[in-house]
């Protein structure tokens, strides 16, 4: 069991999550944060970090959102996608991006 | 009488009141409660010391909701815990997981550890947060049949032989601890310190050693990560790389030593049978007991109605449990006594009981 980063992250990547991560378990690519699996706890602080409200406890992953279980899953062993574990500001159009649809399109991975 | 050998003593079970399972703020509070109660304790923690998440975690990071303290770190909360707990005196042991947890025929547990160690108790408290920390393993297909052999996870010292390829992978400074080891007292080996850039995170004094041994070329350092292995007759024989430009690499090697630092993991506990909710332990919120009457779970491991995953809930819990527990052993209700005023409790505490006028 673990926590999952769904698809608002995508286009936004705010990483207020990772200030608060205790086990440094989140996964940077170029346009998206994911949590490895192995290594999260489960501690849950992240979730009110979020101001897309992108992460879930696994159990609790929005039915439109469980593939990104899987995806977090490779993402974070994925070649280029490595350990973030300072806050950095955000992409430029975060906000703009915040809450719009169909944001798994734009994934680069 | 025979003149067979008796088995070693370490073999026959230690025989305890309480056994408490992890060495955090929750498992130590316990441990302290369990002994105002009267009842002899054992502590395990996988670590080689105290302190659990609260010297793992947050050690230096800064604590401000702990009762009564405004503010302290997690390492100095971990040092008033143990001195809190000393008058105790719990029997301890460290740089050890358990293994196995087992009901007797007559009600007690039977606790095997890795170290060897057997313990007999008559009740059981996992106090064990997010899991035993244990070394993070490298995450490469089938290289773990090598384990023991060819890999060592954070080795304490392993027989080399000269002229043998050690490669030891990781950046902080059990990292460079190790390489430093290696060259300095196996001067025959060939010692290659592997991480994925060329940064290491050690005190300046072991860099410098680091940079010396660099020059004299008794260690080299190759930034990559590891993307497969070679084997040959069932040897690990050599690692493949990528370096940070992509291009790929061949490394030969006799011994791989991994510090890639410890995380949490559950460990066996989730195979005692006890009733859960995803990775927590379900407890009646009165006692702490878990499904099984006699087994206790107390801080970050347990879970009931309202829950909170704090410290000082952890204190709430354990304080209770213990109380529950001394029921259950002693078949009669344990009455409060203060700290403050009661005779018993000041001879356990061994501090000084004002004589009565």
């Amino acid at each position: 069991m673990t926590h999952v980063v769904s698809e608002n992250c995508i286009q936004c990547k705010y990483t207020d999550c990772v200030d608060v991560c205790p086990v440094d378990c989140f996964r940077e690519g170029p346009n998206m944060l994911v949590i490895d699996p192995d290594e999260c706890i489960d501690c849950a602080v992240c979730i009110p970090e979020c101001p897309a409200n992108a992460i879930f406890a696994e159990e609790d992953v929005p039915p439109d959102q469980l593939a990104f279980i899987k995806l977090n899953a490779e993402l974070s062993l994925a070649a280029g996608w490595k350990s973030i574990t300072k806050r950095k500001n955000a992409l430029p159009d975060a906000d703009e991006f915040n809450g719009q649809p169909g944001k798994i399109a734009a994934l680069q991975r | 009488m025979t003149d067979r050998a008796l088995p070693p003593a370490s073999h026959d079970p230690i025989d305890t009141d309480a056994v408490v399972i992890g060495a955090g703020p929750a498992g130590l509070f316990q441990a302290f409660q369990l002994g105002l109660q009267g009842l002899g304790v054992h502590i395990i923690d996988a670590l080689p010391h105290a302190g659990g998440q609260c010297a793992e975690l947050y050690g230096d990071k800064p604590i401000y909701d702990v009762p009564g303290i405004p503010v302290c770190t997690g390492r100095e909360l971990v040092a008033l815990l143990l001195k809190q707990l000393a008058p105790i005196q719990p029997q301890w042991h460290l740089a050890a997981q358990v293994q196995g947890l087992e009901t007797l025929a007559d009600g007690r547990f039977l606790l095997s550890t890795t170290s060897g160690a057997q313990l007999r108790a008559r009740c059981v408290f996992i106090a064990a947060g997010v899991g035993a920390f244990v070394p993070r393993m490298l995450k490469i297909a089938g290289i773990e049949a090598h384990l023991g052999r060819q890999l060592h996870y954070h080795p304490a010292d392993v027989d080399i032989s000269a002229g043998q390829q050690i490669v030891v992978h990781g950046g902080d400074e059990d990292a460079v601890a190790a390489a430093l080891r290696c060259a300095e007292i196996h001067t025959g080996a060939r010692v290659t310190l592997l991480h994925r850039r060329d940064v290491f995170n050690a005190a300046p004094d072991m860099l410098a050693r680091l940079q010396a041994l660099r020059d004299s070329g008794r260690i080299t350092v190759i930034a990559a990560q590891i993307i497969g292995m070679e084997e040959q007759n069932g040897s690990l024989a050599a690692l493949q790389l990528t370096d940070p430009q992509g291009a790929a690499q061949r490394l030969a090697l006799d011994q791989l030593w991994v510090y890639l630092g410890i995380s949490p993991r559950l460990g066996p506990i989730s195979d005692w049978g006890l009733a859960m909710e995803r990775k927590q332990l379900l407890v009646d919120a009165a006692t702490f007991s878990t499904s099984q009457p006699g087994i206790y779970a107390v801080g970050d491991i347990n879970h009931y109605p309202g829950k909170r995953r704090l410290i000082l809930c952890a204190f709430h819990e354990a304080t209770l449990a213990a109380f529950a527990a001394a029921e259950l052993l002693s078949g009669a209700k344990v009455l409060l006594q203060y700290t403050t005023t009661s005779a018993r409790l000041h001879a356990i505490l061994g501090v000084e009981h004002p004589a009565s006028e």
